[in-house]
């Protein structure tokens, strides 16, 4: 209930005597630097990062498959020697 | 062994790899085409661009999905022939279905933050689907412990065929039945269908072939490891030429 000497606090331009500040309610700039880029352009740096993960994912994966290659020309080596 | 299920048709091979490197970039290319060039996706509020990820994560399930269907029928395959080339094969679908099931769950974790928990530090929230989707891949995790746990290569091969099969009746429930039964954030819960009216029909475009290339990817993937092994079991026949 608003009494008749109450001003209604002009929230239309923040100064420093604004009551929007005193409100701990208003979002205010606490993004770390992740989610900042994550949320810029339209958010599409979201879709890099899934993008990335699949890369990486399968890259690692690619590799595993490789170390286990070269474990096997390892053994095949010690066997019948080096391919000449 | 007999020779015409052990060897891997490597011209075939090669062609599919060509082919998926192509339709990949392709592809890629389409996901990421915007600013009025072709296939602009609608801007919808808080999904914004992420809406492109459809072309990702989405695709992660199917090739998931799909390598399950190759895992159980090599599984079952070995249970009528017993050739142990079946398990092989078996085995790395199923080692496949696990690599993309932990992409699939990395990239929706990844999805998930910014949109649905936007504004919070959450990455999971136990939504129906994704927690499905989690014990899903920890059946088929189950599956190589238990193969880790068994040392003759039969029993090992016969063993862990029965338990993909049980392992394989599970996929249908838990990543499509369930999730759709239960109130979830994930598009197809509550019997809705997965695409809606908000899924513009020209992201259907690049997200039917995305599903083929991932599924391609996978052919590819899984061919090399299923010559790794077979070279690898050929090693290993040298050790015992008696046998």
């Amino acid at each position: 209930m608003m009494l008749p000497q109450q001003v209604v606090p002009d929230t239309t331009q923040t100064t420093a005597f604004d009551s929007i500040w005193a409100n701990p309610d208003v979002p205010v700039e606490t993004l770390n630097w992740l989610d900042q880029l994550m949320l810029s352009q339209d958010k599409l740096f979201v879709v890099l990062a899934v993008v990335l993960i699949i890369w990486f994912g399968l890259v690692f994966f690619v590799f595993r498959t490789d170390r286990k290659l070269h474990r096997l020309e390892r053994t095949l080596e010690e066997r019948i020697g080096p391919k000449e | 062994m007999e020779a015409d299920t052990s060897a891997v048709n490597v011209p075939l091979y090669r062609k599919v790899r060509a082919v998926v490197v192509v339709w990949m970039t392709l592809m890629i290319l389409g996901a990421f085409s915007f600013g009025g060039l072709w296939l602009n996706i609608p801007r919808i509020n808080i999904l914004e661009h992420t809406a492109r990820n459809l072309y990702f994560h989405v695709p992660m399930w199917f090739t998931m999905m799909a390598a399950t269907v190759v895992s159980v029928n090599h599984s079952l395959r070995y249970l009528k022939s017993g050739h142990l080339i079946r398990d092989t094969r078996a085995r790395e679908a199923a080692l496949l279905a696990v690599v993309f099931g932990l992409l699939g769950l990395a990239t929706g974790s990844t999805w998930a933050h910014y949109t649905w928990y936007e504004g919070s530090d959450l990455w999971w929230n136990f939504d129906p689907k994704q927690s499905m989707a989690a014990v899903q891949v920890l059946i088929y995790g189950a599956y190589f412990v238990l193969r880790s746990a068994l040392d003759d290569p039969e029993k090992r091969a016969r063993i862990a065929a029965v338990y993909n099969l049980f392992a394989f009746v599970t996929v249908p429930f838990l990543l499509y039945v369930l999730p759709r039964q239960l109130e979830s954030l994930h598009p197809g819960a509550e019997g809705n269908p997965a695409f809606s009216e908000i899924t513009h029909p020209i992201m259907r475009l690049v997200f039917y072939p995305a599903v083929v290339g991932f599924i391609g990817l996978f052919w590819v993937l899984y061919t090399q490891r299923v010559r790794t092994a077979l070279l690898q079991e050929r090693l290993d026949a040298l050790d015992m030429p008696d046998l």
